[in-house]
């Protein structure tokens, strides 16, 4: 295969990074013209999970926003892994079908034993 | 059969050695006793089945010791030799046991005592009945082991103690030579076992061991090392002086291991050896010197004791120089002979010289003594009758066995020989003499103890009597019943025996009434004078009648006294070569040779009684007029203080040396001190290391790692 | 593309059989758990005791021939096997003596034994590798519930400290075998250790590539056995950790990673034997030597443990060096003996309570002759078992692994194996010494439960019996290590 080649493969790639820059600069540009703008304070500070972004970083914190963060990150890969699978389904067939219900199973169990837990309440 | 005579003492040392606490004193004596005894009875059966019916057999145990071309079995070797052994061991055993019961009924460790004396009595009877050099071996020590433990029996004294380690360390110089002997016979014959050995011996009469380029007779340096073993525990010239200290332990201790058997270990050995021993003439030599020094030697110094244990002690030296010497011409049957009426003889004399002792509250100092013959007249008969058999006067047991190793030795007609002879003449006469000194003193005179100790002076206890009237029949009867057997000739044997019988049958009737004499004794002294002049004279007379009734019957040799000649007794288990059987010309010896020992008895006797009873100031002044020779004997010629100055003090200087310069000073300081300081700095510095902090962990980590890559690449070199 | 439908084919699942159902035992028992609550944490305990007892029936109702599946990403053979039920024994002894404990310690919580069931599905994947990536899940599995474990303790500083270290090194030393795998990939173009072999196999000399590859993994899991100098963790872990969760880091995943690093070695890299074997060399007499000497100065009994369990370690990796059937068979048996004799001594320090707390110093075990005679006794002849004394096991382990080693020549290995084993002895010794000869303290708490009575005289009942028929556990110790080699 030609180094050129090689490129071209790459070329929707790239089509799809120029359109998304052009979208969202369209889109800043276009807030930044008609929206409204009324800056304070707390419009401007840096956005955190509901704490203060500039003390002292040892600092008490309550940890369930931890927990969510974890079951977040957990299930956005569930979603990450079953886009690839949905699509080439038809290709792994019975065993990619299983193996995928097999992971699913397990993490139900995993978010079972959070929901009795009482992971998901927040007081 | 032979496992219960072997095993038996084992057990009971077992039970009461293990279980000791929960079955008491009661049942300790009771297990000890009845172990012994059915061992006893057990090897009277073996004594019947092996030497009346001939059937010598070897009992397979166990291997023991399988190692390339090397193979030792535990076996039991049931052969003439070592059911006589067995026999002695277990009677006399039998008897110390039951003695024991009342001699230490005062003492707080009863149990620890039976159960000594019967793991002695084990490996006594395992050293005898070995069937190979190792097992030997393992009685040898194990006798060894049961000694010390013995003699230390009493190990709040000191002196016990220091008398342990000496009878201990003195014997490692012994057993040091049996363990080359055995290490020699391995090299020789390429195996320890007795058959293999005795079966090749005259094929390597004309071997040599090469030395440090020089040749030397290969069976006489096995024999001499066998030897030195033998030396060693049976306490002969040179070895000899932790014996006497052994006394230091219980009385029994000294009747049954010092006096009856474990000293015979060493005769034993020769006599066991005896296949090897005829084609080593040089060693027999050696033997036959030893016997005649430690005979006349031992009997020197027991002219002059006061200890009543010692003087037995010292007597009981000179009679194994006897056996000693009498193995040294080949006559083997003798020795054993003498080794047999000896064992219940002495045994009787301890065991009486114990009785003494327990009457007397502890007192061994005959000068302590004296004048108890009233208060105690059956220790007193008994202690008569084991005199008579020790200095030799017919019919007791010694007489016989003396007689005949001593016309043995005259039979030689070596150089080594007529001296064994001689001096053992001599010795004769100290023995009679020293043994009516110590009857004398510790019975007669006027009480030299104090009041209170003659005022408790009592009889002993059945317990203790029983066997030592037990003894007193072996004392009595041993000499005639067994000598034909062990020392009798198809040709003349059958006319001493009828002789014997003779003798015994008329002395039998006299010796009851002179017993019935001493028993009820209540005229003093000089009903006793009277007593012993009446005695021999009815000693001459038996001897009359004997030599009447010899010429008589010397036609009537017969047929069935052939059955007991020594050939049919002791068959293969006694090897003499047809040209050294001193037995056999031992009855031809003439008249005076035959007399001589027994006149010399009746001399010391004699002479003792004038000493020590007409003229009680003799003794004084012959000590002054002798004081040098007397000083040399009292202090048992030197040896104790010439081996301190010679090897003992050397040797503390140099082990004080080596402990703190060699031991304290180089090998501790850095071996194991040294070593463990390090090991404590080591280990102080790793812990150091193990600081918690988590980044100094990872940095380990990864140094390390680098450092494993850095090794690849400077040690390989390759480029990449 | 084609590659897939070859999985497709080969989707035999039998030799897996056993995996499957811990895992899913193990899903149940926690769904089950989270139902009932932290009460039914006993039950839980043994109900897991049983559902390990159960995997090891179906792993013996296996057929245990060589056999590859899943298109090369597991390997079930008699090694394996064998190896298996080792782990499993591990885990149920250090599950049994864990029950009483924990409500001793206020940390009755049902997630325990679930974390101990997943660790061992992790260890038992482990056992069975046949693909780096196979390995790698089995690794992290194991070792994610053991991090947990570590710091089950969660209200106690010491242990949650101990959770935290031992996450943080772990996480680094996982990193140095993934990074091995990576530069291993890269030189060979395989993942798969049968691939990797024949790669390296193939090669003329061995390049650098693969060597730092193998240094990299050879790290990786030298943390997971702890040998020195990836050790630095163990005596912080193991004081720090519960007395349960130490007695079970000091069983068992030693096991599974010594066996993992065993066909690591022995069938992908057979190739670089050469090089392993200065690797492993310098590991095995590195570990010796520490796990000697560290130990003299300690005085806490865990830390001490951990240094013998470094030590231990050490003389395990004499057999690999040797590199023969004859030394891998060495280590699985000396790996077991290592086991059981841990197991029992943990029993005691189990049981090592005062005033309803843990004491952990050696001078606690004074007097214990007098106070329980029968622990003490026990406890005496494990740790001579453990200074290699004979009769007991402990000899027989230390002795087979030198001889392998003495028969391909490593004489020095060997001699400073039992010059180091001679120190050791000293701190056990010290251990006897003070609960036969001290001074008496205070007795310990209450009477021992059944299960930590049952492990303790079960274990001091092998140390004693092995001499009795060696054969039995070393013919089928050797023939398990027979198959590492000729499939």
């Amino acid at each position: 295969m030609a180094p050129q080649d090689f490129l071209i493969q790459y070329l929707p790639i790239l089509i799809f990074i120029a359109v998304a820059s052009a979208v969202s600069a369209g889109m800043i540009i276009m807030s930044l013209l008609a929206g409204p703008a009324k800056p304070d304070s707390e419009k401007l500070s840096a956005y955190e999970c509901g704490f203060d972004a500039f003390t002292d970083a040892r600092n008490k914190f309550d940890v369930r926003f931890y927990l969510v963060t974890l079951l977040f990150i957990i299930f956005d890969l569930e979603i990450a892994f079953l886009f690839p699978w949905a699509i080439s389904l038809k290709e792994i067939g019975l065993f990619g079908f299983w193996s995928m219900m097999a992971f699913l199973g397990v993490l139900t169990v995993g978010f079972v034993y959070e929901w009795k837990k009482g992971g998901l309440e927040w007081e | 059969m032979e496992l219960v005579a072997v095993f038996t003492p084992f057990i009971a040392f077992l039970v009461v050695g293990l279980f000791g606490r929960s079955i008491g004193d009661r049942g300790a004596q009771f297990i000890t006793c009845a172990g012994v005894i059915l061992a006893a009875l057990a090897s009277v059966v073996l004594f019947d089945e092996v030497i009346l019916k001939h059937q010598a057999y070897t009992t397979l145990l166990a291997p023991w010791v399988v190692a390339g071309n090397f193979s030792v079995n535990w076996a039991l070797r049931i052969d003439q030799l070592s059911v006589v052994m067995m026999c002695v061991i277990n009677i006399v055993s039998a008897c110390v046991h039951v003695y024991s019961i009342g001699y230490m009924s005062h003492d707080p460790a009863k149990r620890r005592f039976m159960a000594y004396l019967s793991l002695f009595t084990f490996a006594m009877l395992m050293l005898v009945s070995a069937d190979n050099l190792l097992q030997l071996f393992f009685g040898w020590e194990g006798v060894g082991l049961a000694s010390y433990l013995l003699i230390g029996f009493w190990n709040h004294k000191p002196s016990a103690n220091a008398a342990a380690i000496k009878a201990f360390v003195v014997n490692r110089v012994g057993d040091f030579g049996l363990a080359l002997g055995t290490m020699g016979v391995f090299l020789l014959f390429g195996t320890i076992g007795f058959d293999a050995i005795f079966e090749q011996a005259p094929t390597y009469k004309d071997a040599y061991f090469t030395i440090l380029g020089h040749d030397f007779h290969a069976l006489t340096v096995i024999c001499l090392l066998l030897f030195m073993g033998a030396v060693g525990k049976s306490a002969q010239l040179g070895l000899h002086t932790w014996l006497p200290d052994a006394m230091e332990g219980p009385t029994p201790v000294s009747a049954l291991i010092h006096a009856a058997t474990m000293v015979t270990a060493g005769v034993f050995l020769v006599a066991r050896f005896s296949p090897v021993f005829e084609y080593a003439p040089t060693a027999l030599m050696v033997v036959t010197v030893f016997g005649g020094l430690t005979a006349f030697v031992a009997a020197t110094i027991g002219m002059t004791q006061f200890d009543i244990k010692r003087v037995i002690a010292y007597s009981t030296m000179s009679q194994l120089g006897y056996m000693f010497f009498a193995l040294g011409v080949s006559a083997y049957g003798a020795a054993m002979f003498h080794l047999v009426t000896h064992a219940f003889f002495k045994a009787l004399l301890f065991l009486g010289a114990g009785s003494v002792i327990h009457a007397m509250s502890d007192e061994q100092d005959m000068r302590n003594m004296g004048g108890i013959f009233k208060k105690i007249p059956t220790t007193y008969a008994l202690m008569w009758i084991g005199s008579l058999a020790l200095a030799g006067i017919p019919p007791f047991a010694g007489y016989f066995s003396k007689d005949i190793v001593l016309e043995a030795a005259w039979a030689d007609h070596s150089w080594f020989g007529n001296m064994a002879f001689w001096l053992g003449i001599a010795a004769a006469f100290m023995t009679a003499f020293y043994t009516w000194r110590m009857l004398l003193m510790t019975f007669h005179g006027t009480p030299r103890a104090s009041k209170k100790v003659m005022d408790h002076v009592h009889e002993s206890p059945p317990v203790m009597l029983v066997p030592l009237a037990v003894l007193a029949l072996g004392a009595v009867f041993a000499g005639w019943g067994l000598h034909s057997g062990f020392v009798g000739s198809a040709h003349h044997g059958g006319v001493e025996e009828h002789g014997v019988e003779a003798v015994h049958h008329e002395m039998s009737e006299d010796h009851a009434s002179g017993e019935r004499g001493v028993g009820g004794h209540d005229t003093g002294d000089q009903s006793v004078t009277k007593q012993i002049a009446q005695n021999i004279e009815v000693i001459e007379h038996g001897i009359k009648a004997a030599e009447n009734q010899i010429i008589v019957e010397a036609e009537e040799a017969s047929y069935e006294v052939e059955a007991w000649a020594k050939e049919n007794f002791w068959q293969k288990a006694l090897y003499v070569l047809p040209e050294n059987d001193t037995v056999e010309q031992a009855h031809s010896a003439p008249f005076w040779v035959k007399k001589l020992p027994l006149l010399m008895g009746v001399l010391g006797i004699a002479l003792a009684y004038i000493a020590y009873m007409l003229l009680p100031a003799l003794p004084g002044a012959v000590t002054r007029v002798f004081r040098p020779i007397h000083t040399l004997l009292f202090n048992k010629w030197f040896f104790d203080e010439l081996y301190d100055a010679l090897f003992v003090k050397p040797l503390l200087d140099m082990g004080t040396i080596f402990a703190e310069k060699g031991d304290r000073g180089t090998v501790d300081r850095f071996g194991p001190d040294g070593g463990a300081a390090l090991s404590q700095k080591i280990a102080r510095g790793l812990s150091r290391f193990q600081s918690g902090y988590v980044y100094q962990y990872a940095f380990t980590m990864m140094i390390a790692l680098i450092g494993i890559v850095s090794w690849f690449v400077f040690r390989n070199g390759q480029g990449f | 593309m084609t590659d897939i439908y070859t999985v497709i084919t080969d989707f035999n699942l039998v030799p897996l059989i056993p995996e499957i159902f811990m895992a899913l035992f193990a899903m149940g028992l926690l769904i089950v758990g989270v139902s009932q609550g932290n009460r039914s944490t006993s039950v839980i305990c043994w109900a897991s005791v049983a559902g390990l007892a159960i995997t090891a029936l179906l792993i013996m109702g296996l057929d245990w021939q060589h056999k590859i599946i899943l298109n090369g990403m597991f390997v079930f053979d008699e090694f394996a096997g064998f190896m298996k039920l080792l782990v499993l024994l591990g885990l149920m002894a250090s599950l049994a003596l864990s029950v009483r404990y924990l409500a001793q310690e206020g940390i009755e919580r049902f997630e325990y034994p679930v974390l101990v069931v997943m660790s061992g599905v992790g260890m038992m994947m482990m056992l069975s590798a046949n693909n780096m990536l196979t390995l790698y899940v089995g690794l992290e599995l194991q070792s994610l519930a053991l991090y947990v474990l570590a710091a089950f303790h969660r209200n106690a500083v010491r242990s949650a400290e101990a959770g935290l270290k031992y996450f943080v090194l772990g996480a680094l030393s996982s990193g140095m075998l993934l990074f091995g795998i990576s530069l291993l990939y890269g030189f060979t173009g395989s993942i798969d250790f049968g691939a990797i072999g024949a790669s390296l196999l193939a090669a003329d000399s061995i390049s650098f590539g693969p060597i730092f590859a193998l240094v990299f993994i050879v790290a990786g899991l030298a943390f997971k056995i702890s040998a020195v100098p990836f050790h630095m963790w163990t005596p912080d872990v193991y004081q720090g950790a519960p007395e349960s969760v130490t007695a079970l880091f000091a069983i068992v995943p030693k096991v599974a990673a010594m066996g993992l690093l065993m066909r690591l070695l022995f069938e992908p890299f057979a190739a670089m034997a050469d090089q392993w074997g200065q690797i492993i060399y310098f590991l095995s007499l590195a570990s010796m030597l520490v796990g000697a000497f560290g130990g003299i100065a300690q005085l806490s009994i865990k830390r001490l443990i951990a240094y013998s369990s470094i030590g231990n370690m050490g003389y395990a990796l004499i057999g690999i060096v040797a590199g023969t059937p004859q030394g891998a068979g060495a280590v699985i048996v000396y790996l077991l003996i290592y086991m059981i004799m841990t197991a029992g001594v943990f029993a005691v320090i189990l049981s090592m309570r005062r005033n309803g707390a843990a004491v952990e110093w050696i001078g606690d075990l004074a007097g214990l002759s007098k106070s329980n005679p029968v622990m003490a006794y026990a406890m005496a002849i494990l740790l001579f078992s453990m200074a290699g004394i004979p009769p007991m096991a402990g000899f027989f382990g230390k002795i087979l692994v030198f001889q392998a080693a003495v028969a391909e020549g490593y004489y020095v290995l060997s001699v400073l194996g039992v010059v180091s084993s001679v120190v050791a002895a000293y701190y056990y010794l010290r251990v006897i010494k003070v609960m036969f000869f001290d001074e008496a303290a205070d007795p310990f708490d209450g009477r021992t439960p059944f299960a930590r009575r049952a492990v303790l005289l079960i274990s001091t009942a092998f140390v004693l019996a092995f001499i009795l028929k060696p054969s039995l556990i070393v013919e089928s110790a050797q023939s398990a290590a027979l198959s590492l080699f000729f499939g």
